[in-house]
């Protein structure tokens, strides 16, 4: 007879750890804001008493705190934008975060690092502008050419991030750099392609050069559905990213087109040994990377009112490329998890911009500053996730001998004596610091031998 | 009486989700005794060391020194005790001499400048004393693994430790160096040192230690001396049960040939010559034909030209009457090619997948575990569960334990179970039982007599002449890329065997 209860008993365990995962990943994250507000306040202090323009009080850096952790609804303490709107456009940007944060994942499950992300996210937008416009200029109905230009962005992005694919598959050159080379070759084919292809170009608006015309001008754009927001940006394409990124789950995890990307990512010999492809499993893993970052920018650009500016586009690469990395980190490259990932950092993104508009941290460059300081420190969860479970050296003191944590009284008297135990080891501290970690890691392994 | 013993770890007790490591352990070292730790793959050798060196904290039991009880909790406080250990993976810094090594941690300075002239002093007294004979001035990664051990070992004794550790001190050294490993710890003994040998290899601590603690899945079993035992009682208490050395195995009864090698070359990826010279050989249905040789002679990049990791230069392999010289791997072990490969975390395993993944690593493309692309999870795991019971592959919480958790032998047995459940026509198998203890041992020599009983070929590739004598129905001698003999296992003599593989006799 087979105890109907044992497989539930085993799953506490599994949950427990997920929960501790969860855990560590929001206390990194309120540790990043705590720390983020401490630098408003220093702000403040610094620009009161050493710079000469003495504009931001150092009561504001209360307020500012506030903004930062209220994020969208930071409207609240008194502002003209609605939170609603806030809402609706922390998902619009959400959006194209969480397909580059998906390249960017799936890449690294493959054992690849996908740095071409702001390329092949370039590659998109070309495309699906032009195709985009071109369509709706003839007069093709708006959705059906909505399909096809948002299909030829994915094709053009999956075709760009083949490039590194194929160096590295056949001729083992190591595909950061060359995604680093295709970024550029991107960045100054998009903007040598708008200054040509002048119909593209927005020459109707007085004073404004160097945009294109919106694809929603000709009725090309990404349906609303029920994301109205206050009439923010916000559309349906939040609805596809989400589903993309199931997409990616599924196919990660539950087909044998995963298995084999993931034994590829793993252990490229043991993937050779077994039979598969490893040249094919890297060129399609990129191939899919520059597909998914391809559709975040066609879901921008798509939007219907989004104009993309050409004439600097050839000397600085699209951010939210890049961003892809830290997204798919903050959720261990987890594809469900980039979903929130790429919501919080748009939350900050919005964070930063009200910082700028409610409060007198009107410098774009601070806000920045702050919103990188709490990403920088939210990717500690790791860390976090050591001390929870008492791993950590320094702070293994945070439980008992037999495992169970215990009261703060003890953990204080603990404290105590690791600091003094600290200082009388100072000399005898012997050996090895770096290695006493892979110590551990080759005691796990053999760990019952 | 207490001070007899120097360290006492007493009723030890550690458990690993859903295994206990260590049950009630009781280890007693003397001082200046050689005190071996005698037990199976996975019976809790390592974790008992690794309370006593700091890295776990175990839940039950204490720990004396001098018949004081203490608190070990970091490698720092194991060293201020003066427990020293010397790890199977050394921990050296590879582009740092061995004098900068041994300091390394422990630098005496002058105005903050290395005082490397005392240092030095120092350093070859110790190696003079303990007949530790090494260049202090050579880079790590310029010497032999028996001189970098020597480090390991001179690393401790510069810190003055008592208690000297030695985990599988053997697994990567020469015959040679072995022996003159068994002389140093000898020499340490004498001088007052307390050793402790981890071990599985019988010989060595028949040959070298004085007394002898057994444990078995995690239990203490006894200690003895060495003195008043054998080896057959030393396994029983290891194993459990009788161990038979000599493989059981009938005659064997060649049929048509499996697999067919010919003018095969391989380039070197390591210098300009061929790794492979042109040889030619055949495996037969019913017969196990063994590679011999010294390390580094060819055997390896033959068994990559043969099961499709590297490619051949020239030459043909058939394989049952069909060419697979140019077949891509799959095609290969799906002509009935499977390979126990020489480096199981390497090739063999993806150790950060679970066991049931592991399993079906080329198996989950089939119909049977796959529908329309989409992995049948059920199905995996009762063919793992299957596995796993057939071929008694342990684990924390089976089908889904993370390989790299596992014990070595019961990875190497989770390798097993994959390749001979695809009942292979030709089972190329590469140093099978490498740091096996004599359990595991027997029980793949068992299946591979199996194998070739059930009328499959088998090629072995090993550098143990035990196992060369033992198991093989005809013996290959690969010398330089190059078979120079070949030679009946039942006619030739392991003296003569190594005569063929240093390349002083040929018969081809």
């Amino acid at each position: 007879m087979k105890n109907p209860f044992k497989k539930k008993l085993a799953l506490p365990s599994l949950s427990s750890d997920r929960t501790k995962t969860i855990a560590s990943s929001l206390v990194s994250i309120g540790m990043g804001i705590v720390f983020g507000c401490l630098l408003l306040f220093l702000i403040a202090c610094f620009d009161q008493f050493i710079s000469d323009y003495q504009d931001i009080p150092v009561g504001q850096s209360f307020k500012g705190m506030l903004v930062i952790i209220l994020g969208v609804f930071s409207s609240a303490i008194g502002g003209g934008i609605s939170t609603a709107y806030l809402i609706g456009d922390m998902l619009f940007r959400a959006t194209p975060l969480i397909m580059t944060g998906l390249s960017a994942a799936l890449a690294y499950k493959t054992g690849l690092f996908n740095i071409g992300a702001p390329g092949q996210y370039l590659m998109g937008t070309v495309t699906s502008i032009s195709v985009a416009l071109t369509l709706g200029m003839n007069g093709v109905n708006g959705f059906i050419s909505w399909i096809v230009a948002f299909l030829a962005a994915i094709i053009a992005g999956a075709l760009w991030g083949c490039i590194p694919g194929l160096f590295k598959a056949f001729f083992n050159v190591n595909e950061v750099i060359t995604s680093i080379m295709t970024n550029w070759i991107a960045a100054n084919f998009v903007t040598w392609f708008f200054s040509t292809m002048k119909q593209f170009q927005n020459t109707l608006t007085v004073n404004k050069t160097g945009y294109t015309i919106t694809t929603g001008t000709y009725g090309v754009a990404t349906p609303k559905l029920f994301l109205n927001f206050d009439g923010s940006y916000a559309n349906g394409g939040i609805l596809i990213a989400i589903l993309l990124a199931v997409g990616v789950y599924v196919l990660l995890n539950k087909t044998t087109f995963g298995f084999e990307l993931k034994a590829c990512g793993s252990n490229k010999n043991a993937a050779k040994y077994a039979g598969m492809s490893a040249k094919r499993n890297i060129v399609l893993s990129m191939a899919l990377a520059g597909g998914l970052s391809a559709v975040g920018a066609a879901l921008y650009y798509l939007q219907g009112d989004i104009e993309y500016s050409w004439t600097n586009a050839y000397m600085s690469l699209p951010q939210v490329g890049f961003n892809g990395i830290p997204v798919a980190l903050l959720a261990n490259c987890n594809p469900i998890g980039t979903i929130f990932a790429a919501l919080f950092m748009a939350y900050l993104n919005i964070s930063g911009s009200q910082l700028r508009i409610l409060t007198f941290y009107d410098s774009e460059y601070i806000s920045n500053i702050i919103i990188a300081v709490i990403v920088y420190l939210s990717a500690f969860s790791v860390f976090f996730k050591s001390v929870i479970n008492g791993e950590h050296k320094l702070f293994s003191f945070a439980k008992s001998k037999d495992g169970e944590n215990d009261g703060a009284k003890n953990f204080i008297k603990r404290f105590a004596d690791k600091i003094s135990s600290l200082k009388k080891n100072k000399n005898t501290v012997a050996a090895d610091k770096q290695s006493d970690s892979a110590e551990k890691e080759c005691v796990k392994e053999d760990n019952n031998g | 009486m207490n001070n007899d013993y120097i360290v006492e770890m007493l009723g030890i007790t550690k458990e690993f989700p859903g295994i206990i490591a260590n049950d009630n352990i009781t280890l007693q070292l003397r001082r200046g005794e050689i005190h071996a730790l005698l037990g199976e793959n996975g019976a809790g050798k390592s974790t008992l060391m690794s309370v006593l060196f700091g890295l776990y904290k175990p839940e039950k039991g204490i720990i004396k020194k001098n018949g004081e009880q203490i608190e070990i909790n970091d490698p720092n406080d194991a060293t201020r005790y003066g427990i020293g250990m010397v790890h199977q993976h050394f921990k050296l810094v590879e582009c740092f001499t061995v004098l900068e090594n041994i300091i390394l941690g422990m630098e005496s300075t002058k105005f903050g400048f290395l005082k490397k002239k005392e240092t030095r002093k120092r350093i070859v007294e110790l190696s003079k004393k303990y007949g530790l004979d090494v260049d202090p001035d050579a880079r790590i990664d310029e010497i032999t693994v028996g001189m970098q051990q020597r480090t390991e070992i001179l690393k401790m004794l510069y810190r003055n430790n008592e208690v000297l550790i030695f985990d599988e001190p053997t697994a990567v050294l020469t015959p040679q160096e072995i022996d003159e490993l068994m002389h140093i710890m000898k020499n340490l003994a004498r001088e007052g040192k307390s050793i402790l040998f981890i071990s599985h290899k019988l010989n060595e601590i028949m040959s070298v230690a004085d007394r002898c603690s057994i444990l078995r899945k995690g239990k203490y079993i006894g200690t003895v001396d060495i003195k008043d035992t054998t080896k057959e009682e030393l396994s029983r208490m290891m194993v459990g049960r009788e161990v038979k050395f000599e493989v059981e195995k009938k005659e064997a009864k060649p049929g048509e040939c499996i697999l067919k090698v010919e003018g095969l070359t391989v380039a070197s990826k390591s210098h300009g010559n061929n790794a492979i010279k042109n040889i030619s050989f055949e495996v037969r249905a019913g017969e196990i034909v063994c590679i011999a040789g010294i390390d580094g002679n060819g055997q390896s990049e033959c068994v990559y030209a043969l099961t499709g990791l590297e490619k051949a230069t020239s030459g043909k392999v058939t394989l049952l009457s069909e060419d697979i010289t140019h077949a891509s791997v799959r095609k290969r072990s799906l002509c009935g090619m499977s390979h126990i490969p020489e480096d199981r975390h390497k090739y063999g395993l993806v150790l950060d997948f679970e066991l049931q993944q592991n399993l079906v690593l080329q198996k989950y493309f089939e119909p049977r575990f796959q529908n329309h692309g989409f992995i049948k999870f059920d199905e995996v795991k009762k063919y793992a569960d299957d596995l796993i019971e057939k071929f008694d592959v342990r684990s924390g919480q089976g089908a889904i334990t993370k390989t790299r958790s596992m014990s070595g032998g019961n990875q190497q047995k989770a390798i097993i179970a994959r390749e001979l459940d695809k009942n292979p026509k030709l089972l190329v198998a590469v140093q099978p039982t490498r740091g096996l203890d004599v359990g595991a041992i027997e029980y793949i020599h068992k299946n591979l007599v199996e194998q070739r009983d059930k009328g499959n070929a088998v090629l072995l590739v090993s550098l143990e002449l035990d196992e060369v004598m033992s198991v093989s129905d005809r013996i290959l001698v690969m010398y330089e890329g190059e078979i120079t003999g070949e030679l009946d296992p039942k006619k030739t003599t392991p003296e003569e065997l190594g005569l063929y593989m240093s390349g002083a006799k040929r018969n081809i």
